[in-house]
């Protein structure tokens, strides 16, 4: 099977962010715990491992994109999560807004609470936008969920 | 791949996850405030998660000296190994590089 390179990291990059969406949005606030049962602390963890997974895919993806153009290859990859135009282009840019609002909330959480406050904001604003761009895009994908139906012979 | 049961199952399985996460984002922004007990709870489960952060962690890890030698000692057998293989794949991939099943 040679499954190609973008198409699992489309696949790797919607788990892993699906990981990081339930556990964020069950942080943002009293209202929002429910979602996991009020664990913030697991929920905490988890969402900060899947966070360091996350910028690691992030720079994989764009060290690949880097080769690709050192190489002149400028076919468009379909299934690539980062590009040039479109939903990829709007992928690659909410991402890095994430990761350094992230990182920022990480790293200022002890020192500089109001730095952190502000990049809490953008960072769950722009996380509201992104889950709607995804629910947007399977919207757009949706003749992937259509079931192929048996052929019924004569 | 596209066609498979597995596959087309995977793909269900994620687009519902993604409805019913918008479903109860919506939800929780709608609904009316958070009880007293909610807000406790979220305030005493933000001071836990001090503890289990990587600064708790960090903090717990300073005063456990026996812990501290044992991931001292694995990570510098694991750095290297991974290190190393990761080089010998590199390799593998240019040395094999007209094979397009590498």
């Amino acid at each position: 099977m040679n499954a190609r390179f973008d198409f699992i990291m489309h696949w790797i990059w919607a788990i892993v962010w699906s990981l990081l969406a339930i556990s964020g949005f069950s942080m943002v606030g009293a209202k929002h715990g429910w979602l996991l049962n009020f664990d913030y602390a697991l929920v905490d963890y988890i969402h900060r491992i899947f966070a360091t997974i996350f910028v690691i895919l992030t720079f994989i993806s764009i060290f690949y994109e880097v080769f690709r153009n050192i190489k002149n290859d400028s076919k468009k990859l379909a299934w690539f999560v980062i590009g040039r135009s479109g939903y990829q282009l709007f992928t690659f840019i909410t991402t890095l807004i994430l990761i350094m609002t992230g990182a920022i909330i990480w790293i200022c959480n002890e020192f500089d609470i109001v730095a952190a406050g502000f990049a809490l904001i953008i960072h769950e604003y722009i996380s509201y936008i992104a889950l709607s761009s995804v629910i947007w895009h399977i919207y757009k994908k949706c003749h992937a969920l259509i079931w192929p139906k048996k052929k019924v012979e004569g | 791949m596209l066609q498979k049961p597995w596959y087309k199952i995977f793909v269900w399985f994620v687009a519902s996850f993604f409805f019913f996460l918008a479903a109860g984002v919506i939800i929780s922004i709608l609904r009316p405030g958070p009880t007293e007990a909610e807000v406790m709870k979220f305030m005493e489960a933000m001071m836990k998660a001090m503890d289990t952060s990587m600064m708790g962690i960090a903090m717990n890890l300073e005063n456990d000296s026996e812990l501290k030698n044992i991931i001292l000692f694995s990570s510098s057998l694991t750095l290297p190994i991974v290190i190393i293989s990761s080089i010998i794949g590199f390799l593998i991939r240019l040395v094999k590089r007209g094979d397009r099943n590498v």
